[in-house]
Parts: structure tokens; C-alpha cells; sequence
């Protein structure tokens, strides 16, 4: 087991450290920053800017350079605001979209696995094709066609939800209601599909008949044998899931306001902000990677077959 | 019944006089999925909107382009003209304001103005695409936007542009993942090892943040799009072709027309590849939304199809500013591309079941 | 060994199984019967698709509903009818009186539990022990049935034994509640030829050693030979011919099985022969006229047989549904 969890956290680096050598790269080649070129700047202001991002010294010791201070946590100054640092920005509007996203992920797993039994069980029957139906269009509507939607009915039209903002504002957190919702939307849809799908295939399997041919009640079948493996592909999941509820994020706090990190990413790229872009990119690779190495673990712990191999 | 199969050339009878049909993958396919009636229906609506996006430039509608500013934010008619809109619209504005003064009625300054607008727009001309038009006597079926353009002409042209990177986007990395996969799969070893290393590293790359940034650094047109979509999704094509290929390398019907002397390449071309491209054709389906969903994610946020092209995404994120006064701008775009989207979706899902009956019950 | 006690543990009449498919209803058993006597064990021999799993998992009320439905006959355990009983009362059944092993060990047990988890779920259901002892009995049948280290081996996972060491452990498990019948669904086919014969050999001990009887299926009469005392032929969703096994090998009444016989490649016979086969396919079970299904391929074809299903003839405790035998009734 243990050899199993080191060789998974030994393949986190390769990734993490093509991010970074690409963030090394974007910075300085990207047309429009400090380090353009052709823009013409006072002599003044170029000797700065060499100054600082050490421009006189050979390439590697750059990128050598870069790498601590990417270490040390230190991602450089804003681009778009030169006072800043970039992390100024980043650790203030990450916890709000992350507080976003676990709830969103949460939601996604817990409901969607939870619809996902209650449909297998009920197969073919008006339960299942409901469930599958609002599921269809989890996955088929994108998310700034929900988000909108949402919000023209329940926060302009009934009033019932505030259309913007975030927990600290005046509404609490009834504040962020739509944006859960519009962003776990396609990723709990899929997890009832898959999980629906996956419970039907174990039903199926061999081990289930010999468990009902050993006189075992459904129940029990359903909850000691056919779970365990039933959830396998929905733990894979989880990490595609969370990838995706980041990205979903970005359109979903630009809907709703939330001044979340995504709202910032998506001004940066209109700023050309690129320490800031690459900044955030680093950043959310580190928590996708974590999380996936989690998730590789939970699996393991899961299929024995797979750490006691 | 004895007359239908005689009249099927592949039918023929067993000892016992049953009826035995002998039927081509692809023939079978498709009578699987003619008896799928959402899938069916998919396939209709999406030929319907192939159709209209490729006559788009001759059908009788207005250009999505040409800007009558005082027809701004008109809402959706089929019976008035824009003229008699127009005309509405001063009206309940004028008695708003009387009423704020005390009145109920308008006075005659106001009331002149009105007559001099109704004349106006009964007589009023511009030059359009070459010819000279009654401006006011337009029917916006589906509303205008916020530069007096027409809405319906807007969303059958963004179709054109939505469906269009759908389209070359996935035939793009379908093309890059089958050479890829292929060469993994078929050639393995060193290749195959470096290929899939290069595969996993770029999948846990945050695949959308990436193209934002390629925008960024490249600039927001069309082209940039193509090629920063095409870039990140030719990774799950190239996984599945090389799995495929894989799988299909070492099972026994390989090694049985290896036995009975099959040649390399007519290995790779009769065997291998029909049996993968029932699974590009299904991925092929759904990777047309899937595209049209990231462009549209993109226009959105703005960085994708700018002005004054238009693309689904781009009108729906038109739509959502002012979508409480002017909904119609957010829900006309919204449903015809979801519309579509749901029709490729029933159609993928039917092509699946259809090529893989075992599929059925899975995703 | 144990006196030969004639009762009747199990007597099947008239099975009929059918399943709705897109292309029509098949008759997968279309009134099959049969008897099971104490400690005595039945082959049930016959081609892929001729029925005889259907016949069994039928038995046990095993059928996925949805597509198949037992459309009529009775299967009596000691004179009880088992389609009369509750749900419940089946349960009790499966794994305590009737238990079955099926054909491939690889996918037949959870891999996600192990196996202590497995039997001891099985012990506990039928005989109510506490934990403690179905453990101790779980770890005896690993013991009987030849797995080394039994204790230890208990608390592994399924991918941890091979493909023979499974299928000892699940006759292990079938057989550590005493059921009065055990089911082998093909038990040795999936295995390597060597495992097959100490597969066979462990049911052969186990049930003269607990007076189980077997209902052994296999579409190989070699292993038939070797540990059946009674034999029934399938053909087609029937039974065409029931015979001791003795009987059976030396005097085949039905041309299939005399066909079935002739193919079984022998040591014996001058070399350089080809090898039999019977000609023709087995006949697609949809839409089956009420004909005999094997004329096709049967060398003595009569008209008759091309009108009507032959009914059954009995001769000193022979059967067989052929009208070849049609005077001798």
C-alpha cells in the first residue's frame, strides 16, 4: 500500500513542472508585457524592469531563479498592476471560489450518486425516466445558459434569490444558492448517469449471481457487493469533475459577481496580465493535482486489487 | 412473409424454414437506429439547421449586420412592422412622461411629434446589401438586439459560425488523434511509451484556462480559436484510437487472418480500422457539441467570435446584459442552440447503441 | 460409503423457460423433466444454448424477470413445489438446501471482499452462527477442498488465487451450508486440462463424503464418463434422451447423442482419421416449428419427423424422444 502511495505522488511532478516551465516561457515571449520588445519604454523604466527580473542574467540561472521563487510561493508582480503581487490577488479570491467549488463538487457526488441508486433501482419505470430526462439537460445546457436562466426566474421574476454577491454581503449565504447550483448542475447529471450506469453493469455481473444464488437478500447485495465496485468509475470522476467545476467557475462567478479568482483570470486575460495568468494557472494545477492524488488513494483504498498487487 | 424474404437478397432459410438475415455492421446499425426514435428526431433537426446554415446567404432574411440604430431592442412580432413598434414604444414613453407632470394625456407638442414620427416611417428609405428599402416596414420576428439588428438573421448566421468551428474543429483533432493514436498504438514500444507520457501530462493540464491564455497571447480571432481548440482536444481521439487499436492489435481475429496469411497493411485496413471507426463516428457526434459548447464558453467571456460576427455563445452573452427588460435576447439564442445541441446529443447516443448494442445500458 | 437412499430430492416436470426479445420469443426450455435421488449425480450434457443452465438457474428462480419468465412446470425439493414458495422461502433455498457454482471463477466472486467476508456471509445466513464460528467452518472448507494454509488464506482477496484455487473455494462455499443438491454449471471448462480433473475429483469426494447430489452440466462427455451415474441429453431447449451412464456409452438411442459420442476423439482407434463431426447448427430457438429440431442433421430423417415433435419412449428405464422408437413403446 505504501508503495502504491509513493509511486502516485511521484507522478504528480512531471505536470506540475511542465506548468511551470511553460508559465517561465509564456511570461517572456507574450507580446504586450514588460518584456516585449518593440514596445518602446524610457530607458528608465527598461533599466527597472531589468533590474528586477534579473534580464541580464543568463537564461537558465532565470528560470533557476524562478523555480525558488515559485518554491518559496512568491509568483511575482502583477503585470496589469505593478504594485501588486500577483498573490495579493490570488489569496484573496481563491477561498471564495473554492468554497464555491467543494460545495459544488459536493452536491455533485452526494445527489448524483444518490439520484443514480434510486434510478437503477427503479428501472424503466416514470422515477428513472425523470431523473434521466433532468439529466440530459444537466449535461446538454451549458452553464452561462443555466446560470442566466436561473437567475431571470428566481432572482428578477420572483425575487425569491439575491442575483449577486457573496456570504459576507447582506444576504448571507442564501447568496450563493444559484451560483451551486448552476455550477454543480452538469457534473451532478453525469455522476447519476454514471452511477446509475455502473450500478445496472454490477447488477449484471457474475458475482452478483452467485451472491443471489447464495440466497443473500437484495438489499444486502446491493449495499456489501454491489456499491464497493458500483463507485469505482464515479471516484475517477472526481477529478475531471473538480477540473471542470474550476473552469465552470469562471463563467459562473462572472454571471453572479462572486468576487472569486476566476472573475480575476478572466480580467487578466483582457489585461494581458500574464504573471497574473500563469500565477492562477499554477496555483489551480497544485489543487487539481493534490486532489487527483487523493482520489488515486481513495481508489486504491477501494479496489483491492489494485495496492495489493 | 414468404414474399419479404424472398425479396431480401440477404436473407435466406435454415433447415427448419426460419428466417435467417445476414446483415453488414453498418447496415445493421442503421436499422438499430431508425427504430430509435430520439435519435431519429436528433438526426432531423440537426440536418434542418445544416440546411438552413448552408443556404443562410440566400434565404429571404435580413443581414445580421447592417445596424438601424432606432430599431433598437424591438421586441419579437410576427404582425407589426417595426415602423408600427417604433411608433408604440414613443407613445408609451411620451404618456410616462405626461404622467410624471400630472397628466393623463398627451399635449399637443407630444402629439405632433408622434404624427411626425408615423409619417416618417411610413415613407422613410435606406439602401440595403444594393437595394432601396422600406426600413420601417420590417418584421423582426425574433426582435432586435442592441444595435437594431435583426435577431433572427444574428442566430441563423452565429449557427453558421458555431456549427462551422463544431464542425472543422473536430474533424481537426480527429484527424491529429487518429495519425497519433495510431502510430502509438500500432507501432508501440519507445513510441508508444513517449506518445502516451506526453498524452498524460497534457491531460492534467487545466485544458480551458490554457486557451484562454492562448488567446490572449494571440489575439482574439477566429483563427486563433481553431487552432487553440484544435491543440488541447486531439488528447481523448488519440487515447481511444490508440486503445482501440490496441486491444484490436492482439485479438484473435487479427491472429486469425495473420494465420490464414493476411498482409500487414491488409490487416490494418480491412480489420483494424473498420472496427475503430465505429467509435470515431460516435465520439465525432458528441465532440461537435462539446466544441460548439467551449467556442460558446469562450464568446461567451468574450474572447472568442468578436464583433460584428456573431456565434451562439457570443448572442446569448449579448442577451444576458439586459435580459430584464429585453429577454428575448437571451432566450431566442438559447434555445436554438440548445435545441441543437440536445438533437446531436440524442443522435450521438443513438449511434452508439446502434454500433454497440452491448453499450446500451452504459454511458 | 454411504447407502444409496432412493428418495427423490428434486423432480422437475415440464419446465417451460421463454425470453422476450426484440426479435421474437425464445423457448430457451420447452418442457423439460427430470429426477435427482440422493447422492446421486445427473450429468446434464449438451451443445452452447441447448438449455440446460436455463434449466437450472430456472430451478433456483434465477432468471432475470424482465426478459424471461418460467411460463409453466414445477420444480418439487422433497416433494415441495419451489415455484409455490414466497420470496423469502426461496431465499432460504438458494445456498442452504439448493447451491449452485457456475462456469468461469474469475468473475464469480466479489473482488472487492474477501473471502472470509464471503463465506462467512453465506455460513451466518443459513445457519446462524455467530461470526466467530462461521469463520472456523469457512476455514474447514478451504481445508477440505485442498486450499494450503487455510487459515491465512481466508482473510485474502480473489485475485490472490488462481483460477483453480478459486473454483475449490467456491465449492468450498457452496457446500458449507450441507445442501441437499449442488449445481455445477460447467465447473472445470474455463480451467487448464489438468486443474479440470482435480476440480471434478473434489466435487466427486465432497458429495459422497456430505450425500449431496450433483447436477452436473458440461458439454463434454468425457467428464460425464468419469462422474455421472445418470445422464439426460439436451438438444434444442428438450431433454432427448435420459439414460444411465453405462447405458448411455455403450447403447446411444438417439442419434444425437450418438453422434455426440462418435465425436469424442479416441486413443484407441488406428490413426490418421478425421475427426467427427455432427453436420449442420443447432436450429435457432425463435419462432421453432413443432417439428423434430434435429431432422436437419440426423442420418435417419423420416417423414414424421419432419411433422411432429417425437413425444417420449420408455424401455426399462430408458428414454428417448425419437420416432425411430416408436414401436418399442
Amino acid at each position: 500500500m505504501t508503495k502504491f502511495i509513493i509511486r502516485r505522488f511521484i507522478g504528480l511532478f512531471p505536470t506540475l513542472f511542465v506548468i511551470i516551465t511553460m508559465s517561465f516561457f509564456i511570461v517572456r515571449i507574450a507580446p504586450g508585457g514588460p518584456f516585449d520588445r518593440e514596445k518602446r519604454l524610457p530607458p528608465e523604466i527598461l533599466r527597472n524592469i531589468e533590474k528586477k527580473y534579473h534580464l541580464d542574467e543568463p537564461l537558465l540561472k532565470q528560470y533557476g531563479r524562478y523555480l525558488l521563487d515559485i518554491l518559496r510561493g512568491d509568483l511575482g508582480p502583477s503585470f496589469a498592476y505593478p504594485d501588486h503581487d500577483v498573490n495579493f490577488f490570488i489569496f484573496n479570491s481563491l477561498p471564495k471560489s473554492m468554497i464555491l467549488g467543494s460545495i459544488a463538487l459536493g452536491i455533485a457526488v452526494v445527489i448524483g450518486v444518490g439520484v443514480g441508486m434510486i434510478s437503477s433501482v427503479r428501472q424503466n419505470t416514470w422515477v428513472d425516466y425523470t431523473a434521466m430526462s433532468f439529466a440530459v439537460i444537466g449535461i446538454t445546457v451549458p452553464l452561462f445558459v443555466v446560470g442566466p436562466v436561473l437567475m431571470f426566474f428566481f432572482a428578477l421574476k420572483l425575487d425569491w434569490l439575491p442575483t449577486s454577491g457573496w456570504i459576507t454581503g447582506q444576504h448571507g449565504w442564501v447568496t450563493i444558492i444559484m451560483p451551486v447550483i448552476t455550477l454543480s448542475f452538469p457534473y451532478f447529471a453525469y455522476n447519476a448517469r454514471l452511477s446509475r450506469a455502473s450500478i445496472l453493469e454490477v447488477l449484471r455481473s457474475d458475482y452478483v449471481r452467485t451472491a443471489r444464488a447464495k440466497g443473500l437478500r437484495e438489499i444486502v447485495i446491493m449495499f456489501k457487493h454491489v456499491l464497493k465496485g458500483a463507485l469505482l468509475p464515479v471516484v475517477s470522476y472526481l477529478g475531471p469533475a473538480f477540473a471542470g467545476i474550476i473552469t465552470g467557475s469562471v463563467v459562473v462567478e462572472r454571471i453572479f459577481r462572486v468576487p472569486g479568482l476566476g472573475q480575476f483570470f478572466v480580467q487578466a486575460a483582457f489585461n494581458r496580465d500574464y504573471t497574473l495568468l500563469m500565477g492562477t494557472v499554477i496555483v489551480y494545477s497544485v489543487i487539481l493535482i493534490i486532489m487527483n492524488f487523493f482520489v488515486d488513494i481513495i481508489y486504491g483504498f477501494l479496489d483491492p486489487r489494485i495496492s495489493y498487487s | 412473409m414468404d414474399t419479404a424474404i424472398k425479396e431480401s437478397k440477404d436473407t435466406y432459410l435454415s433447415e427448419l424454414n426460419q428466417p435467417i438475415k445476414g446483415v453488414s455492421l453498418w447496415k445493421d446499425a442503421w436499422r438499430r437506429l431508425k427504430k430509435n426514435k430520439m435519435a431519429m428526431f436528433g438526426l432531423v433537426v440537426v440536418i434542418i439547421y445544416a440546411i438552413l446554415s448552408i443556404t443562410a446567404p440566400i434565404l429571404p432574411i435580413y443581414s445580421y449586420k447592417y445596424q438601424v440604430i432606432e430599431h433598437q431592442y424591438l421586441p419579437p412580432s410576427l404582425t407589426k412592422k417595426a415602423g408600427e413598434l417604433m411608433i408604440e414604444r414613443e407613445e408609451t414613453l411620451l404618456l410616462a412622461m405626461a404622467e410624471k407632470m400630472g397628466r393623463n394625456e398627451l399635449n399637443d407638442q407630444e402629439r405632433e411629434k408622434l404624427s411626425e414620427l408615423k409619417a416618417r416611417t411610413a415613407t422613410e428609405t435606406r439602401k440595403i446589401s444594393g437595394k432601396v428599402v422600406k426600413v420601417h416596414d420590417r418584421r423582426y420576428i425574433l426582435g432586435t438586439d442592441s444595435l437594431g439588428r435583426d435577431l433572427l438573421a444574428r442566430i441563423i448566421y452565429g449557427g453558421q459560425v458555431s456549427i462551422a468551428i463544431g464542425v472543422i474543429g473536430t474533424i481537426t483533432s480527429v484527424f491529429i488523434g487518429i495519425i497519433i493514436g495510431a502510430l502509438a498504438g500500432y507501432l508501440g514500444g519507445r513510441v508508444d511509451y513517449i506518445i502516451t507520457r506526453i498524452i498524460d501530462v497534457m491531460y492534467g493540464l487545466p485544458y480551458m484556462m490554457l486557451v484562454i491564455i492562448l488567446m490572449a497571447l494571440f489575439g482574439r480571432n477566429i483563427l486563433n480559436l481553431f487552432f487553440a481548440l484544435a491543440i488541447v482536444s486531439w488528447l481523448t481521439v488519440a487515447r481511444v484510437v490508440r486503445g482501440q487499436i490496441i486491444s484490436l492489435k492482439n485479438s484473435e481475429f487479427v491472429e486469425a487472418a495473420r494465420s490464414i496469411g493476411s498482409s500487414t497493411g491488409r490487416i490494418v485496413f480491412r480489420h483494424l480500422v473498420p472496427n475503430t471507426l465505429g467509435v470515431i463516428v460516435v465520439f465525432s457526434t458528441l465532440s461537435i457539441p462539446s466544441f460548439i459548447m467551449l467556442e460558446s464558453f469562450l464568446s461567451f467571456l468574450g474572447l472568442g467570435v468578436q464583433a460584428p460576427f456573431a456565434s451562439w455563445g457570443s448572442l446569448v452573452s449579448d442577451g444576458v446584459e439586459g435580459m430584464n427588460l429585453y429577454p428575448w435576447r437571451l432566450f431566442f439564442p438559447a434555445i436554438v442552440m440548445v435545441v441543437f445541441l440536445f438533437a446531436m446529443n440524442f443522435l450521438g447516443d443513438g449511434l452508439r447503441d446502434a454500433l454497440d448494442p452491448k453499450s446500451k445500458n452504459k454511458l | 460409503m454411504q447407502t444409496m437412499n432412493n428418495d427423490l430430492v428434486l423432480q422437475v416436470t415440464d419446465l417451460r423457460t421463454y425470453f422476450n426479445t426484440d426479435d421474437g420469443v425464445v423457448k430457451a426450455v420447452d418442457g423439460v423433466s427430470f429426477a435427482l435421488r440422493t447422492g446421486e449425480t445427473l450429468g446434464l450434457v449438451g451443445e452452447s444454448g441447448c438449455g440446460k443452465s436455463v434449466s437450472c438457474l430456472s430451478v433456483m428462480k434465477l432468471i432475470p424477470s424482465p426478459p424471461g419468465r418460467i411460463m409453466s412446470g414445477q420444480a418439487l425439493l422433497r416433494g415441495k413445489n419451489i415455484f409455490d414458495l414466497s420470496a423469502d422461502r426461496i431465499r432460504q433455498i438458494r445456498g442452504g438446501k439448493i447451491s449452485m457454482i457456475f462456469q468461469d471463477p474469475m468473475t464469480s466472486l466479489n473482488p472487492f471482499l474477501r473471502i472470509s467476508t464471503q463465506m462467512i456471509e453465506t455460513i451466518q445466513l443459513h445457519q446462524g452462527t455467530d461470526k466467530m464460528q462461521a469463520k472456523d467452518k469457512a476455514i474447514d472448507m478451504l481445508r477440505l477442498v485442498g486450499i494450503p494454509n487455510p487459515g491465512k488464506r481466508v482473510d485474502d482477496y480473489p485475485h490472490q488465487f488462481s483460477g483453480g484455487m478459486r473454483q475449490r473455494v467456491m465449492i468450498g462455499m457452496a457446500l458449507s451450508c450441507n445442501p441437499e443438491v449442488l449445481i455445477a454449471d460447467e465447473p472445470s471448462t474455463a480451467l487448464d486440462v489438468t486443474i479440470q480433473a482435480q476440480i471434478l475429483e473434489i466435487i466427486k469426494n465432497l458429495s459422497v463424503e456430505f450425500g449431496t447430489a450433483v447436477i452436473l452440466i458440461t458439454h463434454d462427455l468425457g467428464v460425464v464418463a468419469g462422474m455421472c451415474d445418470n445422464i439426460c441429453v439436451m438438444y434444442a431447449g428438450r431433454i432427448v434422451e435420459k439414460a444411465k451412464v453405462d447405458d448411455l456409452y455403450q447403447d446411444p438411442k438417439h442419434p444425437y447423442t450418438q453422434g455426440l459420442i462418435k465425436s469424442v476423439p479416441r486413443l484407441d482407434k488406428p490413426g490418421k482419421q478425421r475427426l467427427y463431426s455432427i453436420e449442420g447448427q443447432p436450429p435457432n430457438l425463435i419462432d421453432l416449428p413443432d417439428v423434430c429440431t434435429f431432422y436437419p442433421r440426423c442420418e435417419y430423417a423420416m417423414d414424421i419427423c419432419r411433422q411432429k415433435y417425437p413425444p417420449e419412449f420408455v424401455t426399462d428405464g430408458r428414454a428417448v424422444r425419437c420416432w425411430l422408437y416408436k414401436e418399442e413403446k
